[in-house]
């Protein structure tokens, strides 16, 4: 029986079998993927073995997984840190270091990790062998320009063209797509070649097709995640299962392990839907989450919205967050660099529109997720998240009457939260909702 | 059938009986201090007797304002972002917008017909901008807080304020004064820039006649004229403007009393 047990986790969904066992598993799969994770880096840091520090928006791990570099993703790991109460002390002593308090709660956390011996709460945090660093955000550089201080390691970065401010994005096929791609590509290429220095290894193009193989099924996976919160309850809450789905989705892109989770999520997910089993006993309001959650306040921040009966059916972080997998990543195995290059651009240009151009991505989140309104949180050490979000909330409710709220704090400063002041904002939005809806129904 | 609202602000406590028509008749106005429970509870009592009533007499209170959650004796709470909405439709019923200046926060809200919340901005947390500001003025200057709108509008030659900020507002009255500027151009120039503030707010939200103007500020004429002049609209003021919260909430708990009354239940669109 326990082995038929197994063979159901690894293929769930395939059977007629009742998966009651389902329900919770993706949470306790997770937990353990990260244990397993953070025991890799421990290890990789015991050892002395190379590790590469990535970015979740642009880890080109398809590469990286090649060398056998174990990845870390700062940016998982200072909101780790946060959710396990231990940033303040670290943001204080990044602000000691010299550390002005507006830069990225992120980045703070992480110097401070750093400066205090790489105890993380979780495990040890390896020190980079190398920086991968795209400029799908701006401070990605200079942060890593940081490690290349404190430890003298080759960064490497990435330039992915395509900001076309105010002609949206570049279509593939085009011409200037096409130079794009090339000269994408020609950095991959670079990439390559300093993994090889670093590692003494040489890239294993067979093995590059079975990583990319398994993130395209990865991504498939992952399109089929999001869309079941269409459903009625939503099956999961895009703000607290949606963390763990992008942070498996990140830290495991191109492994095997990571595919097999997103399938267990889908199929829980499924069963979930199959049951009538909504993220929160009883959802009233379905929104949309535009930015991040407070991770200093990452309870507290949920139970304002689901004391109200408010569930986040959507958030844009899984998009941006989520290494554009939900961009359509579809790689074309015959040809890996090219179509790595190629794809890599496009979801990147995807998720810089995203940001820049989100406008009618919301509209059409609200419509086919039926959002009843959309929650924008600015952060304060985040101008690249947080910029034109009071225009944006000011556009939807103007042009497709979608009510807005926003609201302000930080991804980790608990410095920057209050309370009363978030809780009152919250209630309106929720009591303004409850008088649409009962307007609408009278 | 009476009821009641109180509404708990930052700066001062707000009480209202209604009777069932619905209409006012009873309030009273205290100081808020630092207890939040006996402040409550202190502006109900004092609105019943006004209303010539006893406690027993009110069949439900609904707590609004930022110390909402501290009226302990209320049947719910409502945020003071729905009660002035409400409150500025039974005082003004063609209002569009309302503009809330209160002690710590501004609020800008377009509302429906009948009083809903359509949408709202709120300032940052900070109180930049809002009735604390004038408070930092009066205190600078040695002026009584109800001189200050009266005075500005004697002024013929407002300074610039560089700051809306509450913890500057002080030294740069000074500044000013210390380079020989008169305290009625010093106190325009406050004026403005707080109202600046509040009228991008309002921008947030939209523009629409007619405004209904509320919160303790809305006493201040300085301010209500320069808000008509800077949306170009005339600016709603009752007599009643500064309870608008706690009408709001009045009306609130006189909906939960009728439909229980009717149908033996709690009611009411909000909870």
């Amino acid at each position: 029986m326990a082995e038929q047990k197994v063979a159901e986790r690894k293929r769930p969904g395939d059977g007629a079998a009742p998966h009651s066992e389902l329900i919770g598993a993706t949470r306790a799969e997770s937990r353990g993927l990260i244990e397993t994770w953070w025991q890799e880096m421990s290890e990789a840091d015991a050892e002395g073995r190379p590790v590469a520090n990535v970015f979740v928006m642009g880890s080109i791990a398809e590469i990286l997984r090649c060398f056998d570099l174990p990845m870390s993703f700062p940016e998982i790991t200072s909101l780790q840190t946060a959710v396990r109460g231990k940033q303040m002390e670290m943001l204080v002593a990044a602000e000691d270091y010299g550390y002005s308090p507006d830069i990225c709660g992120y980045v703070k956390v992480d110097v401070g990790l750093h400066l205090t011996g790489r105890n993380h709460p979780s495990g040890k945090l390896p020190r980079p062998a190398l920086v991968v660093s795209p400029n799908t955000c701006n401070t990605y550089i200079k942060w890593s320009e940081i490690w290349e201080r404190m430890y003298g390691c080759p960064v490497f970065v990435l330039d992915l063209p395509g900001w076309r401010g105010t002609g949206g994005s570049v279509l593939p096929g085009s011409e200037e797509f096409e130079r794009d791609r090339r000269y994408v590509e020609g950095q991959l290429r670079e990439l390559i070649a300093l993994c090889e220095r670093i590692t003494g290894k040489t890239l294993d193009l067979d093995r590059l097709r079975e990583v990319m193989g398994e993130v395209n099924a990865l991504a498939g996976l992952y399109d089929e995640v999001v869309a079941e919160n269409k459903h009625h309850p939503a099956p999961f809450d895009a703000m607290l299962d949606g963390l763990n789905y992008m942070g498996i989705a990140n830290a495991y892109r191109g492994d095997s392990r990571g595919t097999a989770f997103m399938r267990l999520a889908r199929d829980e997910l499924r069963e979930r839907v199959r049951l009538g089993m909504g993220a929160i006993p009883d959802e009233k309001y379905r929104l949309l989450l535009i930015g991040t959650a407070c991770y200093s306040h990452f309870r507290r921040f949920l139970e304002l919205f689901h004391s109200w009966g408010g569930v986040f059916a959507h958030s844009e972080y899984m998009s941006f967050a989520g290494g554009g997998i939900d961009r359509g990543i579809r790689y074309e195995l015959e040809r890996p660099i090219e179509s790595m290059a190629e794809q890599i651009l496009w979801s990147a240009q995807q998720s810089f529109s995203g940001i820049f151009f989100s406008q009618d991505w919301q509209a059409r989140i609200v419509r086919e997720w039926d959002i009843d309104g959309i929650c924008f949180h600015g952060i304060k050490s985040c101008r690249t998240v947080s910029t034109g979000l009071p225009d944006e909330r000011e556009w939807q409710m103007r042009t497709n009457d979608i009510p807005g709220l926003f609201i302000q704090s930080d991804l980790v400063d608990a410095r920057l939260w209050s309370d009363a002041q978030m809780k009152n904002r919250i209630d309106a939005f929720f009591e303004a909702l409850a008088s649409r809806k009962a307007a609408a129904r009278r | 059938m009476l009821v009641a609202g109180v509404d708990v602000g930052s700066t001062q406590t707000k009480a209202v009986v209604m009777d069932g028509e619905p209409k006012v008749v009873g309030r009273s106005l205290i100081e808020t201090g630092a207890r939040l429970t006996e402040a409550a509870q202190e502006a109900f009592s004092l609105a019943v007797v006004d209303a010539g009533a006893e406690e027993r007499d009110v069949a439900s209170v609904v707590g609004t304002g930022y110390g909402r959650y501290r009226v302990e004796f209320g049947e719910t709470q409502v945020t003071e972002i729905s009660c002035h909405a409400r409150g500025a439709v039974f005082l003004f019923p063609n209002t569009t917008s309302v503009l809330d200046v209160g002690g710590q926060d501004t609020k800008a809200i377009r509302v429906g017909g009948d009083g809903q919340v359509l949408d709202f901005c709120m300032n940052d947390k900070c109180s930049a901008g809002t009735g604390r500001f004038l408070g930092a003025a009066s205190q600078a200057l040695e002026l009584p807080l109800g001189d200050l709108g009266p005075l500005a509008l004697t002024a013929k030659n407002p300074v610039k304020m560089t700051t809306t900020c509450t913890v500057f507002a002080e030294s740069e009255i000074l500044g000013w004064l210390a380079l020989g500027r008169k305290m009625e151009d010093v106190l325009l120039g406050v004026h403005v820039a707080i109202a600046s503030r509040s009228v991008s707010l309002l921008r947030r939200v939209g523009i629409e006649p007619e405004i209904t103007f509320t919160g303790g500020v809305s006493r201040n004429a300085a301010m209500v004229k320069l808000l008509e002049e800077l949306t170009d609209c005339p600016i709603n003021v009752s007599e009643e403007s500064h309870y608008c919260g706690a009408i709001g909430a009045s009306l609130y708990a006189l909906d939960r009393a009728l439909t229980r009354a009717a149908a033996g239940a709690s009611g009411g669109v909000l909870p």
